[in-house]
């Protein structure tokens, strides 16, 4: 079930537009990871489904929202760089957003002390803001956005401004959230994305590039391809290797070489054999699978 | 009850950066320094000295209502500055720091939020200035003669008008920019132009909101309230009314992130 269907998101800053046209739905209980280079419009985007922003053009919808309902309070966000009141401390801030999301203020005290638990400020919960560090209030702003138990949570970039354990603790706790609710976040890092989302959505100068399972888009942009490392000379089994019928193409990098090849199992039969029967000095005799690395490279080179 | 939470929100921020404190105590000095230095002017004259042997030092002619409404004088220059200065940020600086992505992306209405806002800093300029008009009276009464309760209180609830005319305009302006400064520089000089439009038109419009202090000494001298003062106390209402109304409007076309 989708919980959110936007149609032809557009967004224009003075007649430049920034998103052009997205299409998706997110299914209900995915973790979706909202993957692109800096200014491919991830936040905009975001912006513009937490209501933020005003879309130019196209539709969200959110499903079970009635036409014209304020459809802010099913969602959780937690802007890039969340900025706070300094002067107030940790569970005051969530006790008062809590309240503004419709919770009682015995509900908003008690939601507040169990996420604070959940991410892990509670010894600081009665400190001024003002001197969280910045792992905290970043773990303040994901307590914040769910407050109110959003039927959406959107992240966007919730762990690139983190060191490496601010990051894996912010890694985990998104993990556990994951069980919770449908979580939207957007990040230029692959890693982080590939870690704890369920799908992608690549997007590159404000379009949806690439969208789909992490397991499916892995598949789908694999090239079968193999790595041969030879002892001495290697060039020459190169020219040997282009005279096989089921290879495609050929290149050396770094003293290997790369065969692109058409079907994998044909390839390994036709290649071994030719190795055997001339008895090559094999070193290495690899079948390469695409990164998702490869696959953002690509993506965003095209 | 969001506007409750929005509205206690404020209290204790203003609480917190200590406005609860220095503005009635600001509002104190405003009010009562000039009918004291009035009355103390020949001491004054004599103490700091220069004056010709032989000058004889008499206070000035000055009557109670005189006395009382150099206080307004002095509020409507200064007073108005104080607040002005202390709601210029009230919106504008939570859009320009970045809180308002968090707040606004709750479910809060836009009007909501102005108007809790707006309430909070009406409570502490009502504080400060009956603190502040309180203690001008009791000076008045003392140095110059008396001022009766049903004078003074209604000098004060006509001048209130007024104050919330600022007030909403400072709210008002802060929907439009997100600098405080800005807002700050746009109010004082609206108040400027509407005060030069009154000394120039002001027999054709005597229902103009800046002639409400003019109207108010009439209604001292003549211990009646003119017909003026009511329509132009009127007309002010409809105008903080109609401020607050637009600022919801021009609020809810703003984008809350560039």
């Amino acid at each position: 079930m989708a919980v959110i269907e936007v149609q032809n998101l557009i967004k224009a800053f003075k007649g430049d537009q920034v998103v052009k046209g997205l299409n998706f739905t997110l299914e209900k209980g995915k973790c979706v990871a909202l993957l692109g280079p800096n200014g491919a419009g991830k936040t905009t985007t975001l912006r513009m489904l937490s209501g933020l922003l005003k879309p130019t053009d196209g539709s969200i919808h959110f499903e079970g929202a009635t036409k014209g309902e304020d459809i802010r309070q099913y969602i959780g966000y937690l802007p890039q760089y969340p900025i706070f009141h300094p002067w107030m401390t940790g569970k005051e801030f969530l006790v008062y957003v809590g309240q503004l999301a419709h919770l009682s203020k015995k509900d908003a005290i008690e939601k507040a002390d169990q996420l604070l638990e959940k991410v892990a400020i509670f010894e600081a919960r009665n400190q001024r803001i003002g001197k969280y560090s910045g792992g905290m209030k970043q773990r303040l702003g994901i307590a914040q956005a769910m407050i109110h138990s959003p039927q959406l949570l959107m992240l966007d970039e919730p762990v690139s401004s983190l060191d490496p354990l601010g990051r894996r603790e912010v890694l985990t706790l998104m993990e556990e959230l994951k069980q919770q609710t449908t979580i939207l976040f957007s990040t230029h890092i692959l890693g982080d994305a590939e870690e704890i989302s369920d799908d992608l959505l690549v997007m590159h100068h404000g379009e949806i590039v690439e969208a789909g399972s992490i397991e499916s888009l892995r598949h789908k942009h694999q090239t079968a391809k193999f790595e041969l490392a030879f002892q001495g000379d290697t060039t020459t089994y190169q020219e040997r290797l282009k005279q096989l019928e089921c290879i495609q193409e050929t290149f050396l990098e770094k003293g290997e070489i790369h065969v692109i090849v058409e079907d994998i199992e044909t390839a390994r039969r036709e290649i071994l054999k030719e190795a055997i029967a001339t008895d090559w000095p094999l070193v290495k005799f690899e079948l390469s699978r695409t990164t998702l690395e490869d696959l953002f490279m690509k993506v965003v080179k095209n | 009850m969001q506007w409750i939470t929005i509205f206690k929100k404020e209290i204790l921020e203003d609480w917190r950066n200590y406005k609860w404190i220095w503005v009635p105590l600001v509002f104190i000095v405003i009010c009562i320094m000039d009918p004291i230095s009035t009355y103390y002017l020949p001491q004054i004259l004599e103490s700091v000295g220069g004056m010709p042997e032989g000058t004889v030092l008499e206070p000035p002619e000055v009557v109670p209502s005189q006395a009382i409404m150099m206080s307004l004088t002095e509020l409507s220059m200064l007073g108005v500055l104080v607040i002005v200065a202390i709601s210029m940020s009230v919106i504008a600086g939570e859009r320009k720091s970045g809180v308002a992505e968090l707040i606004l992306v709750k479910p809060v209405s836009y009007f909501t939020y102005i108007s809790a806002k707006w309430a909070e800093k009406l409570l502490l300029v009502f504080t400060s200035y009956l603190i502040g008009m309180l203690a001008s009276w009791y000076y008045v009464d003392l140095l110059f003669g008396q001022i009766t309760a049903g004078q003074f209180f209604s000098l004060f609830f006509f001048y209130l008008i007024w104050l919330i005319f600022v007030i909403s305009l400072t709210i008002f302006y802060n929907t439009i920019v997100k600098v405080p400064g800005l807002v700050l520089t746009l109010t004082v000089v609206t108040i400027m132009a509407m005060s030069a439009i009154n000394q120039i038109f002001s027999y054709r419009m005597p229902w103009f909101p800046n002639s409400i202090s003019g109207h108010i000494t009439k209604m001292l001298m003549e211990n009646s309230v003119p017909n003026a003062l009511w329509g132009a106390v009127s007309i002010t209402i409809i105008l903080s009314v109609g401020l607050l109304i637009a600022s919801n409007f021009i609020l809810k076309t703003k984008e809350m992130a560039d």
